[in-house]
């Protein structure tokens, strides 16, 4: 076993997505193979295509302020279900001390109306205008779970687009590695509004039916909204409070394509380059990762590049290596997808459960991937990958595994967490 | 962890003391400026960076289309790279010192793109929502500047983007020194800043944070205060970013403006206990308060002197001792990045060597729910 005191381990997982809150709720859905996508239009009148949403945000009163953007409580809900099982009484001046890492591409935006751009100082006066506008900042979302939570560590939003929420484990790994806290979370949120809508359809980025990652026909993307937030913390401070190791951190790596604004590189380098960083810090080649949870927006451009990213990076494999996009289940939730996909890819390290991209009905042709389509497959999954790209050329890849035998290893049905 | 010690070797800036490679000239003082970019009822003033053309600064550079925070972020990486002497012209640059794929961007902002994100805003409110102008999203978002940064560059290192109440420029730091101890890049690019656009100065006047000396032609206060004093909580804004290259010292011949030794950045707890448990032995000779929100001003100065003894020098925030460096609240007016440009300013005015420690709050409330950061330097005798 490597070094507990430099093994990063995931103790707590908690979710809001359109199935519901909680880990349980995604992994129900997840398998039984629903979409929760649906008509824009009855949320968004004006917008075609589809979205998906979360439903039922339930907060205490005290909770229900304007100064919390949707993020905001998207990101609240999630912390608090990550850390439910704390015995923060118990470890209050340790667990005073948590860092939060915390992305979002959307944070306030959701609670700003166009009239702020034509008279911002008559917007401010009018109403909550100036909290409401106080929850513009990215950093907003971290001091949200902060402050609910009472923790006093490392705190701030990691920004880089829609691979936000993976770097945001990756660097929090680091800190913890750095000594800076003795438990991070991390972890991303974004909420479904106008602004993004309006973004992606100006860019006709939006798929108008059920998008198709990696599928021929495949026309665009869809949006969703959610939140992952993961409590990392080493294996040395996991045994000490005999946690449950949900799973290890083997491998994260992040990297720039440095090619264009919002295109990805055409072969892939960036991401083919960090999905090598990110296998040599795991100790792992291509053929130990049992699956790989994509990024697959269903853009065209993206799909292309990422299939290339995959033929470069496990090229060396005997048999072409497992893949699936898991955004055909609820859409691309941009800073939310990185951890919201971090989450099932544990699932699937926990479960042996390989995901199949849904409506996938003709792949990209590749002889190096495994488009899973169809049915679960159910196989031991010792290391699997979960892959991020966003505008800007951002790449990051993490690597999650089973934990080793001991005293932490997976107690399935008693975590609580949903993932026997 | 390998504990190694990162260099300062490369400053560049865009901010109103105009484009500058390496430290700030002396006997250099910007003025505030009269708002004239959007209508105001009356007189509005601010520290504004002069507008300038990117291209005359760095050759070739188009930056029509992006937001200014981009703009800046693209001239002042690339003075910060001249400065410290590093050429990344084609083809790659001296492949056994510099791998591009090696190389991070790291940018602190409180806003980020906001004069995009409010053309966006504007274009909705003209169009509607299904009519809105594609160009201002993707550039519009916050980490714009950094993947811009990369791109004319040709780096493929990680590129990240943060954000933190008060202290984003020191989060930027610590986490850019963080890779590099790590072995995840050679050398980084940190950046720090924001823009001043209509919606935020508007925002800080709604709240009642400005100062009465945007309203008017009055002088700001340049005096130190004494211990006891109470200190403005309202600020004149600024804007600008400023550009460090970061590398592990000694790994070439190059000048080193400090070296970042260590750092702490939390969001409350026991600062006074954190920060002398992060200083062991050391003893800075110098302290100096970064940005923090304006209304986090007096705690800063209450924090380092808290923290200091009888001999050190504290300079405080927003009013700086003429005998440190030209009396100038500029760094100050940037809230949440305004450290960078406080601490080059320190620089410019070669302080004797030693250590210093860069300190930064946000919030105002008790010691307990009092954010901030602390960074240890190490300062070459002049």
């Amino acid at each position: 076993m490597n070094d507990p005191r430099k093994t990063i381990v995931v103790t707590g997982i908690g979710v809001v997505s359109p199935y519901g809150i909680g880990m349980d709720r995604l992994q129900s859905g997840m398998l039984s193979g629903k979409s929760c996508l649906a008509p824009s239009k009855d949320l968004y009148p004006g917008f075609a295509g589809s979205t998906a949403h979360v439903a039922s945000l339930p907060l205490a009163a005290k909770d229900n302020q304007p100064r919390y953007s949707r993020s905001d409580r998207l990101a609240m809900v999630a912390a608090r279900d990550a850390v439910r099982n704390f015995d923060c009484e118990g470890a209050a001046s340790r667990e005073s001390a948590v860092g939060v890492l915390m992305a979002s591409t959307v944070a306030g935006l959701s609670e700003i109306d166009p009239a702020i751009a034509q008279d911002p100082a008559a917007w401010f006066r009018n109403g909550d205008g100036l909290l409401r506008a106080a929850s513009y900042p990215p950093a907003h979302v971290a001091d949200a779970v902060g402050d609910d939570l009472g923790f006093c560590g490392p705190r701030c939003a990691i920004s880089a687009a829609c691979a936000s929420s993976a770097m945001a484990i990756a660097l929090a790994a680091n800190l913890l590695l750095d000594g800076a806290a003795p438990m991070m979370l991390a972890g991303g949120s974004d909420a479904l509004c106008p602004f993004t809508l309006s973004g992606f359809n100006s860019l006709q980025a939006l798929d108008p039916d059920p998008c198709r990652p990696f599928d021929q026909n495949r026309k665009g993307l869809n949006l969703g909204e959610g939140a992952a937030v993961l409590v990392l913390e080493t294996l040395d401070a996991a045994m000490a409070r005999n946690a449950t190791v949900l799973a290890v951190l083997r491998g994260w790596a992040m990297t720039n394509d440095a090619f264009h604004s919002t295109a990805p590189h055409q072969q892939g380098r960036g991401l083919a380059d960090c999905m090598r960083l990110a296998m040599e810090m795991a100790g792992a080649s291509s053929d130990d990762i049992g699956y790989v949870n994509a990024h697959g927006t269903g853009t065209p451009l993206n799909d292309v590049a990422e299939t290339h990213a995959y033929e470069t990076a496990f090229r060396s494999r005997t048999r072409p290596v497992p893949v699936s996009s898991t955004k055909s289940y609820f859409g691309h939730c941009l800073g939310a997808a990185g951890a919201l996909e971090a989450a099932i890819t544990i699932m699937a390290v926990r479960c042996g459960a390989l995901l199949p991209t849904l409506r996938l009905t003709d792949p990209i042709e590749s002889p190096f991937v495994n488009w899973l389509r169809g049915e679960v497959q159910r196989q031991p999954l010792p290391l699997a990958m979960s892959v991020s790209a966003g505008f800007g050329g951002s790449n990051a890849a993490l690597i999650f595994g089973k934990s080793e035998s001991g005293k932490n290893a997976f107690r399935n049905s008693e975590s609580g967490n949903g993932l026997a | 962890m390998t504990p190694i010690l990162v260099a300062i070797t490369g400053i560049g800036s865009v901010s109103p003391y105009g484009p500058l490679a390496g430290l700030i000239p002396p006997c250099s003082t910007p003025e505030p400026e009269s708002i004239t970019a959007w209508p105001t009822p009356a007189l509005r003033r601010a520290f504004l960076v002069k507008p300038f053309r990117p291209a005359s600064v760095v050759p070739g550079l188009k930056t029509r289309r992006l937001d200014r925070l981009s703009a800046w972020a693209l001239v002042a990486s690339s003075l910060a790279l001249q400065d410290a002497g590093i050429d990344l012209g084609q083809p790659e640059p001296e492949p056994e010192k510099f791998d591009r794929a090696r190389i991070a961007v790291v940018f602190g902002t409180g806003f980020g793109c906001a004069e995009l994100t409010e053309a966006f805003y504007q274009s909705a409110a003209v169009n509607g929502w299904r009519g809105t102008d594609p160009s201002p999203f993707p550039e519009g978002l916050a980490n714009s500047p950094a993947s811009h940064v990369a791109l004319w560059h040709g780096l493929r290192g990680p590129n990240i983007t943060v954000g933190s109440k008060g202290v984003a420029g020191e989060s930027a730091l610590i986490q850019a020194a963080s890779l590099l101890r790590h072995g995840q890049a050679d050398l980084a690019i940190v950046l720090a800043g924001d823009t001043l656009t209509r919606a935020i100065y508007e925002w800080y006047e709604a709240a009642g944070l400005l100062s009465p000396a945007c309203y008017n032609a009055e002088a700001l206060p340049v005096s130190l205060p004494e211990a006891g004093d109470s200190v403005p909580s309202a600020f004149m804004p600024s804007e600008g970013v400023v550009a460090l290259v970061l590398e592990p010292a000694g790994r070439r011949q190059a000048r080193a403006y400090a070296h970042f030794n260590s750092g702490r950045w939390v969001a409350g707890g026991q600062p006074v206990q954190t920060i002398r448990q992060m200083l062991g032995d050391s003893i800075p000779s110098l302290i100096i308060c970064g940005s923090g929100s304006p209304c986090a001003n007096g705690s800063t100065i209450a924090l380092a002197r808290e923290i200091s003894g009888t001999n050190v020098a504290v300079v405080p925030p927003q009013i700086v001792p003429p005998q440190i460096v030209p009396p100038n609240p500029v760094a100050a007016g940037l809230p949440d990045t305004g450290a960078f440009l406080h601490l080059i300013l320190v620089l410019s005015s070669r302080p004797r060597g030693g250590q210093a420690l860069l300190l930064g709050t946000s919030g105002s409330g008790t010691s307990v729910n009092r954010g901030f950061a602390a960074l240890l330097l190490e300062l070459p005798r002049s």
